[in-house]
């Protein structure tokens, strides 16, 4: 039993030290912390609003679909609102940018990523996104023209010419350019996989389901074996 | 309960065409068990579970996956798409892929723990020796339809990871280049990859499952070791499997179900341990990651590839670390089984344990110089364990084996 101890205090290190996120990207920059809630209703339509107005501009997000930004209840749009922000465009398309790629491609020299799952696919998912918002600076060598010096971008040049405006905001905006930063990585967290609240949700029932389980087989166990002598 | 049901006339129609009652009795409520195990002796059962789950999560999500490397709109492909309709369209899609992709890291958590086990307890030792080599062979199939299985999102790193791996086989003289064509179908990784890929992934669990059924049988001819690693043969020593051992691993199987459970609802990702991020950006043959990695499982093994310079020498080592496993049961000679009367053994083993575990984060990790030397220190000695295994009773000194248990 001794034995089983130790093992079971290597796996349990291991498991620990495999579980902790990876908090800086490859860049290595230092990522600031985004105040995000992706079971916000509020903060995630904040965000949506941030994403038509700002993000479509040039980008993407094609794996959400206009009709589910009524069926999702954290967004819940009314039909009206959605047939507002679609125009012309099928229910069942996908919020696709009025910009074509190829004019993308020329404008900026490269094609611009589709932003649906841009959280689970960059190191630091929302804390990333939120510091790249915020994070354009004049370049310090000034080889990088403003608006492409991003220090939080891995390699520091982005093509993606600061959106917010953050590089020389009045100091009175502030707060409410970290908040739309803020918003939109809460939207883009969400939409990175639009079923973890019910994910969440269904798992506390299930685990909390085995963990009674666990104990009634426990107990069982030991009734069980109660007359085998050791 | 089982008594009950074996008196029925049903029961007896079936066993007098089956010789179903025989079956029983020899193989669960009079099958010897030594009374004796402990807790490490569940992974068996656990690894049997993690089977079937995998394999019954991967039969519903064929039916909406598409093995296809065709562009769709926005860089995509056909493949990609089908698992993202799978995490958002399907009705509990996204359940059943997290469950198929973090059951994946968990079965091998699982074999792993299981294969810890029969190093320290020398559950390898004669007469188990085919036992063992049966496992190894699962061991390599289950690596092989990981990496398979690996391609199909069709990912950044699913991509460049097939790149690398059908690369190696290139390093191999006169044969290598024609098996690398013959694997990925073509001269880079692309579409007929997907395909033959996606066929040997739906193959190799069904060998997997008609293995495991010879690793079980071969078990219920030698029968279990036991902590002591001594040979039992009083009758008040073993205990029938049924109803003591199903119910003990009953219970392993919630408690583990219960982490299972927490890590595909709370944390599926794992942080990028068991999906990894560069994984959620589709594959692109004209940009390649910062850092190419293997799902952490496959690390301790791709850190044996990158510690030699010349790439066939690396492939030979990585190939040999998996092919020494074979060899275990030949090389390890001492007449005493269980690493608890041999205090050498034991600090070699756990030794072998940890410098496996640091091995793997070398694997995951970006290279770097310090890592670098790391990884070769430990490909040293992971080689060095099997090497000085057959010296080793010339010196160590056991402790005595206990008469019985």
């Amino acid at each position: 039993m001794k034995l089983t101890n130790t093992m079971m205090a290597i796996i349990a290190a291991a498991v620990l030290g495999f579980s902790v996120p990876a908090i800086a990207n490859e860049g290595g920059a230092h990522l600031k912390h985004a105040e995000v809630d992706a079971s916000d209703q509020a903060q995630i339509r904040r965000g949506l609003g941030v994403f038509t107005d700002v993000c479509m501009g040039c980008h993407s997000a094609k794996y959400i679909r206009y009709q589910s930004l009524m069926a999702y209840p954290e967004i819940g749009l009314t039909r009206a609102e959605v047939d507002e922000l679609r125009g012309d465009r099928s229910l069942m398309s996908g919020m696709i940018s009025d910009m074509a790629i190829e004019d993308a491609i020329s404008s900026y020299g490269k094609a611009p990523p589709d932003l649906s799952l841009i959280v689970p696919g960059r190191r630091g998912g929302a804390n990333y996104i939120y510091s790249l918002l915020t994070g354009f600076e004049h370049d310090p060598e000034g080889k990088v023209p403003d608006g492409n010096y991003n220090p939080i971008y891995p390699g520091g040049r982005i093509a993606m010419p600061d959106p917010l405006s953050w590089l020389e905001h009045d100091e009175a905006d502030t707060a409410e350019i970290e908040k739309q930063a803020q918003d939109v990585a809460a939207f883009l967290t969400f939409i990175g996989d639009p079923h973890q609240n019910e994910r969440r949700a269904i798992g506390c029932w299930v685990v909390g389901f085995l963990i009674l389980l666990t104990l009634v087989l426990w107990r069982l166990k030991v009734e069980v074996w109660k007359d085998v002598k050791h | 309960m089982i008594e009950k049901m074996m008196k029925t006339q049903l029961f007896a129609w079936v066993d007098k065409r089956t010789g179903a009652e025989a079956i029983i009795k020899s193989q669960l409520t009079e099958y010897p068990a030594p009374k004796n195990l402990n807790y490490m002796w569940n992974f068996g059962s656990l690894a049997l579970l993690m089977l079937v789950l995998q394999i019954v999560t991967g039969i519903f999500l064929v039916m909406y996956y598409k093995p296809s490397a065709e562009a769709t709109f926005g860089g995509f492909t056909v493949a990609f798409d089908s698992v993202e309709r799978i995490m958002r369209d399907v009705n509990f899609g996204w359940l059943i892929r997290y469950m198929h992709a973090v059951g994946a890291s968990m079965f091998f958590v699982v074999v792993y723990l299981h294969m810890g086990r029969g190093f320290y307890y020398g559950s390898f030792k004669a007469p188990r020796e085919l036992l063992w080599i049966i496992g190894v062979v699962i061991l390599l199939i289950m690596q092989g339809a990981a990496f398979f299985g690996y391609l199909l999102p069709w990912g950044q790193m699913s991509f460049w990871g097939a790149t690398v791996i059908t690369n190696l086989f290139g390093a191999i003289p006169v044969l290598g280049e024609y098996v690398s064509q013959v694997l990925v179908g073509g001269f880079a990784v692309g579409d007929p990859t997907l395909n033959r890929f996606f066929s040997l992934h739906y193959l190799f669990p069904l060998l997997l499952a008609a293995i495991v059924g010879g690793h079980v049988h071969a078990l219920h001819v030698v029968h279990s070791n036991n902590p002591e690693g001594i040979d039992l043969h009083k009758p008040e020593e073993m205990i029938p499997f049924h109803p003591y051992y199903t119910i003990k691993d009953a219970f392993g199987v919630a408690f583990f179900l219960t982490i299972y459970a927490y890590i595909v609802f709370f944390n599926p990702q794992m942080g990028g341990y068991f999906i990894e991020v560069d994984n959620y950006v589709p594959a692109n043959n004209l940009s390649t990651p910062a850092h190419i990695a293997p799902v952490w499982y496959l690390t301790p093994w791709y850190t044996i590839l990158r510690s030699f310079e010349s790439k066939l020498i690396g492939v030979l080592a990585m190939g040999g670390s998996l092919a020494i496993l074979f060899l275990l049961p030949f090389l390890c000679r001492s007449a005493v089984r269980s690493a608890r009367f041999r205090p050498v053994y034991k600090i070699m083993v756990i030794m072998f344990f940890i410098d496996v575990i640091v091995l793997g984060y070398c694997g995951h990790s970006a290279p770097t110089p310090t890592l670098k030397i790391v990884g070769q220190l430990s490909t040293a000695y992971y080689f060095l364990f099997f090497v000085a295994l057959p010296f080793l009773p010339k010196f160590e000194k056991t402790k005595p084996v206990p008469e019985g248990i």
